[in-house]
């Protein structure tokens, strides 16, 4: 397990479950893993912000849910992207573009 | 409705929450397992990883928590601790409410049921009543010849169908006593016509609609429950009316509230018969069913040119005939509707001075409150919320005040009914959903009214500031606002008084008319009587003659009489008069009331005989009298007795020698002045005429020994609407009487309510006021000046608020002109009587607070410091 876990910046939470959930249908426990295994176990998101975020999302109606099978026959609620969150997501990845460009941008000057 | 679902499916969220957690911590045991961890340890460290399950689902249900009825509901429990915590403020405004909003419930049901409401028929609208009249003899129109009535019905293109009826009382004499049931002769097509079915039997067949056919009838619900007791099995039982023996073959619903509502038979009558072959007779009411779609305008089209078609056709009766349509509602309701909506306006503003009252009552209680309101606001509170506190507080009272006010209105319908007396519908009077409905949207509305401007005024945010004044020392200054609702609450009820007074004096002058004949101690009776009688009219009027007779010599009985109408009780009979002895050609046309009355009726009614005699003893000559209007307008200086009238218009009437000249009596109503008259002299106007009975005694005690009487003389018939004169006289001005009645109710309301509000502001001013006024006693003000300044600011805001009301009320009067009788509109003594009023009552009002205020205690206020 590494040791050098990033803290999620405030409100990026939002903007990485719609990313994760516009490849397509998952489950909460699926958004957990993914977000882990593509930010290479460098973000670690607790559950005890995934679960409320994802109802959040779903009562704005950016997330639509649906109960289905999981691959091993149980019962699971997936998540996914409606059309208003699909747009929430574009304005969302570009504001972050904007703020990292900035960040960065001010991290390179040289003193 | 996704927040319903959600509430209503709590226990549902709670297990889709469950399942979703347990879900994420079965895969993530899984995980751990198949990575090679021993399947307890797996579930131990997945739980671990998961973190507090409970927190996370208190979490999530917040997310789906419900903020907007959440806090709804947290608002209603503070409404209901801060009714708890000041009773007294609460109970005034919710009794001011339970007043305001029931006695407009009240007003609006009767509104709705009668004026509203369709007629209880299917598609009612599509219902005319149709009239024939000559527009050369106004005051005749009305019932249709039967033979006309077939011809419009054949002719038209507009109406689905034309029927008519009229009503006569017969005797039913299959039980031990007669018993007096009133009859509708009905023509063919009636029920389609109404568009109702009998609930049980079947509607008349062609064969007893022919004359000399099968003699049926249909009943009444009403005659089915008190005769037969509802028996199921009463079709095909026989009634004796008047002799005949007829077959019941169908019961009405209940529900069909037929226009002559005391109807018990429907019977067909032959449009064949011989007898009904006239087109000058006058008999049935006749109502039309249009066809869908069909306006009135097109109908009233389509009928001027069916009967221009008769006129051609029939020249010597039906050339100057003319046809009025009308909707059938509006000639059933007619004139309350005015009264109604005149009630409604002023119930109205009685509602509107109930909430200006408690506008200022939460002004001055949020004046008490800022201090609350102003620590809720610095906390954070914003203004929505700290408002909507405010405005859930009224709205709670509002509900309150309307449940009792829907009761209030419950009892009101009996009121309704008391003084309604015989005008139409009132018995249609119910509290439905309508009702209830409109009370629900009444409160809501008054809520807002009430609180909106007050929640605003106490959440201004200049008012945060408040927090930093210690509410004890601060000085209040005038609140002009306050005293504008005072002033408005004054103006209004003066509004009202104004028109109560105006009425009322007409009421009082109607009652102080001298109406020249003398109207007390006299009985009047119907005995039932057939049409058919009229077939002979010499045995006619001896039957009725030989009635009269023996009820003359009665102990007890000073005169008796019978006339075809009741005097002083709204009924016209006009009809052109010539003179057989011819008259110049220049003078004007002889336009009379006509009054069809038997020989004592001057005597009875106490009418004097000014010149010439009374009618004759023996009915054979025609005879008339004249009343002295007659004599001034058309034979001014001239004699009149000896000539002989003759009716061109009437046949009926026939001619009559002038027998005699009599004062002058106000016939056609008591609001009426008298017009020039001639009174026919003969017993039999038709089969039923009014007997009128002068009765030494009070009349109703004699009632019972002219009954047993007239059973002597005429067993076969019975005998009834046994009432006093007086009490008919009051019917015929029940619409009057109802409006008021209860308009000058609901002024004194308006009256009490303003000086309630007077009152309460004045005193709460003197309240807030205490320390300053002790100040200026402890430096030598004199009390007697402290108390003419309140008494002053009170009196001040009323007078200003009288002058604007009594501007209202002059508006407000010329509406109600068209109401009074006997005063102005602008009537000085109404008008100084509602100032004098509003002053009286506008110092009562200030003197207690202001006598209140000239005795505070310097001392003490100063101690409290």
């Amino acid at each position: 397990m590494p040791t050098d876990k990033a803290d999620l910046l405030q409100g990026t939470l939002d903007m990485l479950i719609l990313k994760i959930v516009a490849l397509g249908p998952v489950h909460g426990y699926g958004i957990s893993q993914r977000i882990q295994q593509i930010s290479k176990e460098v973000l670690k998101v607790q559950q005890g912000s995934l679960y409320p975020a994802l109802h959040r999302l779903e009562k704005r109606g950016w997330l639509a849910a649906e109960w289905g099978e999981s691959g091993k026959g149980r019962q699971a609620k997936f998540y996914k992207l409606s059309a208003k969150g699909r747009k929430q997501l574009e304005k969302e990845e570009a504001g972050w573009h904007r703020l990292a460009g900035a960040v960065g941008r001010i991290l390179q000057t040289e003193s | 409705m996704d927040w319903l679902s959600d509430l209503f499916g709590k226990r549902r969220l709670e297990d889709k929450l469950d399942s979703e957690i347990r879900f994420h911590i079965e895969e993530l045991t899984e995980a751990k397992i198949v990575a090679g961890i021993e399947p307890g340890e797996a579930r131990r460290q997945a739980m671990l990883e998961f973190g507090g399950k409970e927190q996370i689902k208190e979490k999530l249900r917040d997310v789906h928590r419900l903020p907007l009825i959440e806090t709804a509901a947290a608002n209603v429990k503070s409404a209901f601790r801060f009714m708890r915590k000041s009773p007294l403020f609460s109970i005034t405004v919710i009794a001011t409410l339970a007043l305001g909003i029931g006695a407009n419930s009240a007003v609006f049901s009767a509104l709705d049921a009668i004026v509203l409401r369709p007629l209880p028929f299917p598609e009612s609208d599509r219902l005319m009543r149709l009239d024939q009249y000559n527009p050369k003899a106004p005051g005749q129109g009305g019932p249709v010849a039967p033979v006309r009535l077939e011809d419009w019905n054949r002719l038209n293109s507009t109406f689905q169908a034309m029927a008519g009826y009229y009503t006569q009382d017969e005797s039913e004499t299959s039980g031990d006593l007669p018993e007096k049931v009133t009859m509708a002769a009905v023509t063919p097509r009636f029920l389609e016509v109404w568009g109702v079915a009998p609930v049980l039997g079947r509607d008349f067949s062609p064969d007893e609609e022919r004359f000399g056919g099968p003699a049926a009838v249909l009943i009444s619900d009403r005659f089915w429950r008190r005769r037969f007791g509802g028996d199921p099995t009463v079709v095909g039982k026989k009634l004796h009316l008047s002799g005949y023996s007829q077959t019941i073959i169908g019961v009405m619903p209940a529900s069909f509230l037929f226009p002559v509502r005391d109807v018990d038979v429907w019977t067909a009558i032959g449009m064949d018969a011989p007898f009904a072959q006239s087109r000058e007779s006058t008999w049935f009411t006749t109502i039309g069913r249009l066809k869908r779609g069909v306006t009135v305008a097109q109908a009233c089209a389509n009928m001027a040119s069916v009967q221009a078609q008769l006129g051609h056709q029939f020249p010597q009766t039906d050339g100057d005939l003319k046809v009025s349509v009308e909707p059938l509602k509006e000639t059933v309701v007619g004139d309350v509707t005015e009264s109604l909506w005149l009630l409604f306006g002023a119930v109205s503003v009685l509602l509107l001075i109930a909430c200006v009252n408690i506008a200022a009552l939460l002004l001055a209680r949020a004046s008490e409150r800022q201090h609350e309101i102003a620590i809720r606001l610095a906390l954070g509170a914003t203004r929505a919320a700290v408002m909507s506190q405010l405005l859930t507080e009224v709205l709670v009272m509002a509900l309150i005040g309307a449940a009792l006010g829907l009761a209030l209105a419950g009892g009101a319908a009996g009121v309704f009914r008391a003084l309604a007396g015989n005008l139409p519908r009132f018995d249609e009077i119910t509290l439905d959903w309508r009702i209830v409905l409109y009370t629900l949207t009444c409160a809501v509305l008054v809520a807002l009214l009430c609180a909106l401007f007050p929640a605003l005024h106490a959440t201004r945010r200049g008012l945060s500031g408040s927090l930093a004044q210690s509410s004890r020392t601060q000085v209040a200054g005038r609140n002009p606002l306050q005293w504008l609702l005072v002033g408005l609450q004054v103006a209004l009820a003066v509004t009202l008084l104004t028109g109560a007074g105006l009425l009322l004096r007409s009421f009082q002058a109607l009652g102080r008319v001298s109406p020249g004949f003398n109207p007390s101690h006299v009985l009047t009776l119907h005995i039932t009587g057939g049409y058919g009688e009229t077939a002979d009219m010499k045995t006619l009027g001896h039957r009725i003659d030989r009635t009269l007779d023996a009820l003359r010599v009665l102990p007890g009985v000073e005169a008796a009489t019978t006339s075809a109408t009741l005097p002083g009780v709204p009924a016209q009979y006009e009809v052109e008069l010539k003179l057989a002895e011819g008259r110049a050609e220049a003078r004007p046309k002889i336009m009379v009331e006509s009054r069809y009355v038997s020989r004592d009726y001057f005597a009875t009614m106490q009418i004097p005989l000014l010149a010439g005699k009374s009618c004759p003893e023996d009915p054979g000559t025609p005879a008339a009298l004249v009343n002295r209007s007659f004599a001034n307008a058309y034979f001014s200086g001239e004699s009149v007795i000896g000539h002989h009238l003759v009716a061109t218009e009437n046949a009926f009437l026939g001619s009559g020698e002038i027998r005699g000249i009599v004062g002058d009596a106000r016939e056609v109503g008591l609001n009426r002045a008298p017009v020039p008259t001639v009174y026919w002299c003969g017993s039999a106007s038709g089969p039923d005429p009014n007997y009128l009975i002068r009765t030494r005694a009070e009349p109703m005690a004699m009632a019972d020994t002219i009954r047993r009487k007239i059973h002597e003389v005429e067993p076969g018939r019975s005998v009834f609407d046994v009432m006093p004169l007086s009490d008919h006289l009051g019917d015929a001005f029940a619409d009057t009487r109802l409006r008021t009645v209860l308009l000058t109710f609901f002024a004194l309301t308006a009256l009490s309510l303003a000086c309630l509000g007077l009152y309460g502001t004045l005193s709460y001013f003197v309240s807030v006021r205490r320390r300053e006024v002790g100040l200026r006693l402890a430096l030598g003000a004199v009390p007697g000046r402290v108390l003419r300044q309140f008494l002053y600011e009170g009196l001040r805001v009323s007078l200003l608020g009288c002058a604007s009301g009594l501007l209202l009320g002059a508006a407000f009067a010329r509406v109600l002109s068209g109401m009074l009788y006997g005063v102005t509109p602008s009537d000085a003594p109404t008008l100084l009587g509602v100032v004098m009023v509003i002053i009286a009552v506008a110092a009562v009002a200030s003197l207690v607070p202001a006598i209140r205020a000239a005795r505070v205690e310097p001392m003490q206020v100063l101690r409290e410091e």
